[in-house]
């Protein structure tokens, strides 16, 4: 793979937008002309060639390899909509990383802010820190969020995170979230994403669900009182063909949304 | 005998909180222009009137702070130096709208894309959630009105009106005739949910006691009631299952309910989800019956920022202009965000005082950087800011709109004359967009 | 004598409501605004009379103020600082992303205190400034 390497500069005083940074905007181009590509500073707009040292060569979007180097923490909207290639950042980096992005990897040596993989419609998000709110989140006001693709956090994740996700069986779309732990109403309003968290929830999980998977291999604070107990499974099926074992309590819901429900919330024995 | 000319003014729309009284009559003395008297209104509207009266407590003259202290400057260099100000911030923080009326707040937005800064009303320490809310599931809700003439039943969810709307139930919610319920309170039933016995609650048919912060599992579990479930519990947020069931009840019971809700819901920790599931159990209400839902908005008129917000730009606070157009993202856009993550380098504070009503976390920040306060009273924000920009009191000394908490737009009136050379809030706004203009060379 | 675990709301009243249009710089205020409001029971504990100042801690900060009885109790457990500078600065700034702080529902801890002064509202929040 070819390789571009960003080294911020100098930390920014404001946050600084850089959704011009993804393989799709960097393929074919010479470095000078990946320099001239704009950042947002503030209200003001400048290049990315006045914040990051860069170096090395492009390639055709698939082959093409960005890392950056730098504290990466207030950097925002880092491969915004990108459909290919890679992205490594070696640090935190700031809110919306990966959102609205269709293929690709994006992998972050670090904690991501707010909205990481926002409304995501395919390819991989790692994030081998914690995450903040809204990952794979839709983003507010679009009752569909992310569609297709996985994210996977080695560590905790924030609030209502998959909010509005949506799966389609006829795509085989089947978007997927897995994370260490979360926080507070995950999977809410969820059509058909899939999470699998390896430790412990917060309240709310599966809140206002219309069908989808949630796996807890730890612990959950509450179950709500709208989710059904029905039984005790030793593996489950997930909608994207993966399997988890282990002794699991299944339970339907969320009922507030329908009667009879195929959402399901499994919370492990 | 000096014989005091007294005019009174009929009608009059007090401006201080969402229900939007439109009966007031206020008695002016018109010498020097001194509120005397006012009728009809709640304790606080009518304090403030009086509180229009010069005082103390009021600014007059425009203010500088020139070393250290503030000092009484004219209008051209306190708005020279307000706009000087602006023009050398990178992400100004324009915040307040509250308080003031449509027009006020209309400029304000043509202010922040002027400027490229952020631009923020009130809304989002109070009802935003509300707003989030909406725009996730929409809101089956109608005016104060209807529910004065048809509601039988009236659920009061996280709110008190006794103490934050007082004429709220004499006017349109309980102990009011209206033109289907000519027996007025008798027929009703009042049902509170509130985790303290509020005077609301004291007066009410019924109260829910339900534990703090724990709101969303009981309405969630509601609606799962109401959806014919059966649950495994034996209480929720501290309401036994079969209080539960009596409750759900008694909402399909009702021929046309509502739900009144407020901060309760608003800013304990489940936020816009509060709202949201207690929405669509109003919606899911309406398979069985008629329900609606409304929130008890604070301010006069925070909901008319939030309308003139939305068609000016689509969306209605936390919303950020600094690429050239408006974008929206509560939280990342919104006043006590950008100022907790040190995003701002100013502030521009209209109709309202967050040094008070903001943690004291956000409040440290602004204090960092230069603080303008459109302001006519002594408040912790004016007395600590770099321009204070003291304008007419809108609704009092000048004329304008204002949108009650059922967005129903009400013409606000001139009572009586601001203090000498006093602005209103739309000729300060006018007047800094011009000089900000100017310094930018356009 | 102090109590742990409280959970602390904050809201309107309607004194407070009339103290801050009165004047936020004025006395009325202090006295609407700069009291915490207790459970009958629960003040038995702190074996204080009525109006002693009190210092109510959360993880998010301190303030002193009045200590006085509920009007709308019984609540166990609960305690009650009207809106305003004092509250704001025991209540927790954080947003969960929403932008909306999170007025109520912070664990506190009350202490009596007994010799403390209640600050008006500008020294309290010009303290900000000078931090």
């Amino acid at each position: 793979m070819a390789e571009i390497k960003l080294k911020l500069k100098e930390e920014p005083k404001f946050p600084l937008e850089a959704d011009c940074i993804s393989p799709d905007k960097f393929a074919g181009k010479s470095l000078d002309e990946i320099k001239a590509l704009p950042v947002y500073h503030a209200n003001e707009q400048l290049t990315l060639g006045e914040y990051f040292d860069v170096s090395g060569k492009s390639a055709e979007k698939d082959d093409l390899k960005i890392i950056i180097d730098g504290d990466l923490s207030k950097v925002k909207r880092i491969g915004e909509g990108m459909s290919g290639g890679e992205i490594v950042i070696n640090s935190d980096v700031g809110m919306h990383v990966g959102n609205n992005m269709s293929g690709g990897i994006i992998t972050v040596n670090g904690n991501a802010d707010d909205w990481a993989g926002a409304m995501m419609q395919g390819g991989e998000l790692i994030i081998n820190g914690d995450a903040g709110h809204y990952v794979g989140a839709a983003y507010r006001g679009n009752w569909i969020g992310m569609s297709n693709g996985v994210i996977r956090v080695k560590g905790k994740i924030g609030n209502e995170s998959m909010s509005w996700a949506r799966s389609s069986k006829g795509k085989k779309a089947f978007p997927v979230l897995k994370c260490g732990s979360a926080a507070a109403f995950l999977g809410v309003h969820n059509h058909g994403g899939t999470i699998v968290v390896e430790g412990d929830v917060d309240r709310c999980a599966g809140a206002d669900q219309a069908w989808g998977s949630i796996v807890i291999k730890g612990k959950v604070s509450r179950v709500l009182p709208s989710y059904k107990k029905v039984g005790e499974v030793k593996e489950i099926e997930l909608p994207n063909g993966e399997t988890v074992k282990g002794k699991f309590v299944e339970y339907s819901g969320d009922h507030t949304v329908k009667k009879e429900t195929n959402g399901r919330l499994y919370i492990a024995v | 005998m000096v014989q005091k000319k007294v005019k009174t003014v009929y009608d009059v729309v007090c401006p201080f909180c969402g229900t939007l009284c439109d009966d007031l009559e206020v008695d002016v003395e018109l010498s020097n222009q001194e509120v005397l008297e006012v009728r009809n209104g709640c304790q606080i509207g009518t304090k403030k009137y009086f509180s229009s009266n010069v005082s103390p407590h009021r600014f007059t003259k425009p203010m500088i702070r020139k070393d250290g202290e503030l000092q009484e400057a004219s209008w051209d260099e306190a708005l020279d130096k307000a706009a000087d100000i602006l023009v050398k911030a990178k992400r100004p923080l324009l915040y307040g709208w509250s308080s003031t009326e449509c027009e006020a707040q209309g400029k304000g937005v043509e202010l922040a894309e002027i400027l490229g800064g952020v631009l923020d009303n009130t809304a989002s320490v109070c009802h935003g959630p509300t707003l989030l809310a909406k725009q996730d599931v929409g809101v089956p809700t109608s005016t104060l009105g209807e529910y004065k003439n048809r509601a039988d039943t009236v659920i009061f969810w996280g709110c008190n009106p006794v103490h934050a709307h007082p004429r709220h139930l004499g006017r349109y919610s309980e102990f009011v005739r209206g033109y289907f319920k000519r027996d007025g309170r008798n027929d009703r039933t009042i049902i509170v949910v509130d985790p303290r016995y509020t005077q609301t609650a004291q007066i009410a048919d019924m109260y829910v006691k339900v534990n703090p912060n724990e709101d969303y599992e009981l309405l969630n579990a509601i609606r799962a009631v109401l959806r014919g479930v059966e649950l495994d519990v034996e209480e929720v947020s501290g309401v036994s299952y079969e209080k539960i069931k009596e409750l759900v009840e008694v909402l399909k019971a009702a021929k046309f309910g509502v739900i009144f809700f407020g901060m309760g819901l608003t800013q304990s920790i489940a936020k816009h989800r509060n709202i949201d599931t207690a929405i669509c159990l109003t919606r899911e209400l309406n398979d069985h019956t008629k329900f609606l839902i409304t929130a008890m908005r604070g301010h006069y008129n925070v909901t008319g920022a939030n309308t003139v917000f939305t068609w000016n730009t689509g969306f209605p606070y936390s919303i950020d202009f600094s690429r050239g157009y408006a974008r929206y993202n509560p939280g990342e856009f919104s006043a006590c965000e950008v100022l907790m993550r040190d995003e701002v380098d100013a502030t521009l504070v209209m109709a309202s005082d967050p040094a008070s009503n903001f943690p004291q976390l956000p409040v440290k920040t602004m204090f960092k950087y230069p603080l303008i306060a459109i302001e006519p009273h002594k408040t912790p924000t004016s007395v600590n800011a770099d321009v204070v920009l003291p304008p007419a009191i809108a609704g009092i000394e000048c004329e304008g709109t204002a949108y009650r908490m059922d967005h129903v737009p009400i013409r606000l009136g001139k009572v009586k004359e601001a203090p000498n050379g006093c602005l209103t809030d739309f000729e300060i706004i006018e007047k800094l967009i011009e000089k900000v203009k100017e310094k930018k060379g356009e | 004598m102090s109590i742990e675990n409280m959970t602390l709301l904050t809201g309107r009243t309607i004194s407070q409501g009339v103290a801050l249009e009165g004047g936020k710089t004025t006395k009325e205020n202090v006295r609407a605004a700069a009291i915490c409001m207790f459970d009958k029971e629960d003040f038995k504990k702190l074996d204080c009379i009525v109006g002693t100042p009190v210092k109510i801690t959360t993880e998010f900060g301190e303030v002193t103020v009045y200590s006085t009885l509920t009007e709308e109790g019984p609540h166990p457990g609960i305690i009650f600082i009207p809106m305003g500078p004092w509250a704001n600065q025991v209540v927790n700034p954080q947003t969960q992303a929403t932008g909306t702080p999170t007025y109520k529902g912070m664990k506190a801890k009350v202490e009596v205190a007994k010799s403390a002064k209640v600050l008006g509202a500008v020294e309290l929040i010009s303290q900000l400034k000078e931090a």
